[in-house]
């Protein structure tokens, strides 16, 4: 199933590399700070190397959110700042990134456009930029998708295929930019867990030919255990990383990891923490979102 | 065989069965079929086995039964004439074969298909696997139309990969991209056989009855009321039998009948009244409602002053658009783009800001600029919203048209209503009105259809229901 791929370190020190590390310092977001000032992401600091697969794990509206949309461009941030490779995406004087084909997001409701089939889908960001022209763009769009197994849907609709396929597609749209880093939005969310399985082996065989950064937003532990590098427990809000767990199972992985003596150590070893901020964020009534 | 069957008979064959079950939910598109009709198809499927080598059917041989591969591979090769990007496929387990047997008009094979293996394959009449979905139409819908989707999109392909190659670069993205590509003579087939498909099940559903039933009601419910039991307020009325005589007469009393050359010219200058009117209003609508949406400063501005003027009726603008332009033309079309042209801007402004967040922001994600985001985004995104917009005001636009006729004009079904009614010509305004409704409903038909056709990934959305 899934092929050998040689040189894939677990580590997040050698990662194979073409950029996107990401620095997150000291990060706060005050949501409306004039009225409610709900303080949503508190003084918060990661550091995502190049290549690495950062799973994000909190429990339901913690603020997780906010933080990618404050890494896409979507939000701006109160104080602190986020480096990509070094460069400033947004900081003192800049509280707003840009949005850009180096980060590229896919949403926990998916976002493929219904008015396209899926190969115009895959074209769009190529095509857009003037980077490629259409018939190059869809010649490689038709390389890629055959390689993810999904030459079968180029000319259907995103409306007439499964939402497991539907997302597999928007992550070759997202690849077809060479973007540096890749911000998943839980985008299993509404998958179920047999879907998600296959989904979980899917998107590791893509990052194997793909080596980007992931952070990856999930509030289900057991895909942040099977899929990541590493694991961020974040408490619920304000949102800042309360426990980071190295997950020392080597890559490539495939669904076998899931019965794995070492996976079960992991899991107890983090399921107290992500239980006692779920709890937290039961009793304090937090809406989801 | 005898009729009596041992009891391990009965649990082969269950097993058999069950096999062929599984077997048709992996292949397209059985497998949106429900467990129960599945077994009925595979109760009529025959198991047949090819040798290596073997011919399964040519090119041009009467088609009835289709095929679904069990085991081995065969090729498939279309006959020359048939323009496809693959026109030689090898068909594996799960793959379904020979749907020229589903067309309307069963054309021969289009292909020969040999077994490259000791294959086995499931033959299934298409006549009788037909009838078996016409027991659930909905299914069946949705079958047929993952059929034509199939067939449509072997063709269509080929188009689209011979546009691809280098030497023309530049051409369009995928034939069928924005529903409108061509994808050659197939896809009308499988086009009308599906619109045909469809007309069938409609026939064979209780709508038409029920529709003829409603008709009935109205129109005996007039007769009696009016020429039976001459009810106290109808005795007045124009009958049924009167207006219909007159309306059919070579020579009518009153001067209106479908022989009458007249008649034809009022309903032209009508029908030209709202064209002008529902191209303006759409010229204009769209766009303002666009803008509307897409800008928060350009919304402000705008949009108070909009819903000011909204709400004043057609019939309030009268005097003024008659001191505002010359003529009887111009008065007339401009109240009658009035209505539609709020219709059509408010609905196109509602679709805009219906439009979910995440596709702007994934296209600016995947590096698009404003103008692109509103051109590949917002306009797109709003189109479904456009044209309930647009039916809307087709509507509007023959509603306002007869006010406005009735006003002023010299021609048109509206002046022919409102003079009939001075000159007491009473059966003439009933034969108006009629003609309004029968074009009118035409006309918000073709707008329909219209938008069917530009949306057409909505269309398959939409057939396909919640399944997906």
């Amino acid at each position: 199933m899934i092929s050998a791929v040689e040189n894939i370190q677990p580590n997040r020190t050698s990662a194979p590399t073409r950029g996107g590390a990401i620095r997150i310092d000291d990060v706060v977001k005050i949501y409306d700070p004039e009225g409610a000032a709900v303080l949503a992401v508190d003084h918060c600091s990661l550091d995502i190397a190049a290549g690495e697969i950062c799973m994000i794990v909190g429990p339901s509206g913690c603020g997780k959110t906010t933080l990618l949309n404050a890494i896409a461009g979507f939000h701006d941030i109160t104080s602190g700042s986020i480096h990509m490779d070094g460069e400033m995406l947004c900081g003192p004087g800049k509280p707003m990134a840009e949005p850009g084909s180096d980060r590229i997001v896919v949403f926990q409701n998916g976002a493929l456009f219904p008015w396209r089939t899926n190969l115009e889908n895959v074209i769009f960001g190529p095509v857009m930029q003037g980077t490629l022209s259409k018939a190059e763009a869809i010649d490689k769009a038709r390389g890629m998708m055959a390689d993810a197994g999904l030459n079968d849907v180029e000319y259907n609709y995103p409306g007439e295929i499964s939402s497991g396929v539907r997302r597999r597609v928007e992550i070759v749209r997202a690849l077809m930019n060479d973007p540096k880093v890749l911000l998943f939005d839980e985008p299993y969310r509404a998958l179920d867990s047999l879907t998600k399985s296959v989904m979980h082996e899917a998107l590791l065989e893509i990052y194997y030919r793909n080596p980007v950064t992931i952070f990856f937003i999930t509030h289900d532990l057991e895909e942040a255990l099977f899929v990541g590098h590493r694991v961020v427990i974040m408490t619920t809000r304000p949102c800042k990383p309360k426990k980071v767990l190295d997950v020392d199972i080597p890559h490539p992985r495939d669904y076998g990891v899931l019965t794995s003596k070492r996976f079960r150590e992991l899991m107890e070893e983090t399921v107290d923490a992500v239980h006692e901020e779920a709890l937290k964020a039961f009793d304090r009534g937090e809406k989801e979102g | 065989m005898s009729n009596v069957k041992g009891f391990q008979e009965y649990a082969e064959e269950a097993r058999l069965n069950e096999e062929l079950v599984t077997l048709l939910k992996e292949s397209m598109p059985f497998h949106v079929i429900s467990d129960r009709l599945l077994e009925r198809i595979a109760a009529i499927a025959r198991r047949v086995s090819y040798d290596p080598g073997e011919v399964i059917y040519h090119g041009g041989e009467p088609s009835d039964d289709i095929f679904i591969v069990v085991s081995g591979r065969i090729e498939h090769a279309l006959v020359q004439g048939v323009a496809s990007s693959t026109p030689i496929r090898t068909m594996e387990r799960g793959d379904v074969f020979g749907w020229a047997a589903l067309l309307k008009d069963r054309p021969g094979r289009l292909a020969k298909t040999t077994s490259l293996s000791a294959s086995e394959v499931l033959r299934v009449d298409a006549h009788k696997l037909v009838e078996i979905l016409d027991t659930d139409p909905t299914t069946a819908d949705t079958v047929m139309s993952r059929f034509a989707t199939m067939i449509t999109k072997d063709f269509a392909v080929s188009e689209d990969r011979a546009q691809v190659a280098p030497q023309r670069k530049g051409s369009r993205v995928a034939a069928r991209g924005g529903g409108n590509g061509g994808g050659g003579g197939q896809q009308t087939i499988s086009g009308i056989s599906l619109t045909m498909f469809r007309f069938a099940q409609w026939l064979r559903s209780p709508r038409p009855y029920l529709m003829f039933i409603g008709f009935s009601i109205l129109i005996g419910f007039w007769f009696f009321a009016v020429e039976v039991w001459k009810l106290p307020r109808f005795r007045e009325m124009p009958g049924l039998t009167e207006v219909w005589r007159e309306w059919l007469s070579t020579d009518p009393i009153y001067g209106l009948s479908i022989y009458v050359p007249e008649y034809y010219t009022h309903i032209w200058v009508s029908i030209r009244r709202v064209l002008i009117a529902f191209a303006l209003a759409t010229g204009l609508g769209v766009p303002l409602g666009l803008f509307l949406g897409w800008s928060l400063k350009f919304k402000e501005y705008v949009f108070p002053v909009f819903e000011t003027l909204r709400p004043i009726p057609v019939l309030a603008w009268v005097p003024l658009s008659i001191l505002m332009f010359t003529g009887l033309e111009t008065p007339v079309i401009f109240l009658t783009f009035l209505a539609s042209f709020y219709a059509t801007a408010l609905n196109t402004m509602l679709g805009v800001q219906s439009i979910d967040e995440s596709y702007s922001r994934a296209a600016y994600c995947l590096g698009a600029n404003h103008r692109q985001v509103f051109r590949h985004i917002v306009i797109p995104g709003a189109m479904p919203f456009i044209f309930t917009g647009l039916q809307i005001s087709i509507g509007v636009a023959w509603f306002s048209l007869v006010a406005a006729e009735m006003v002023s004009g010299q021609y048109g079904l509206g002046y022919v209503i409102n003079t009939s009614y001075t000159m007491v010509r009473y059966p003439t305004i009933v034969i108006g009105m009629v003609t309004l409704g029968i074009i009118g409903y035409a006309t918000s038909a073709m707008v329909r259809l219209m938008g069917d056709h530009l949306m057409q990934w909505r269309v398959r959305e939409l057939a396909l229901g919640e399944q997906s």
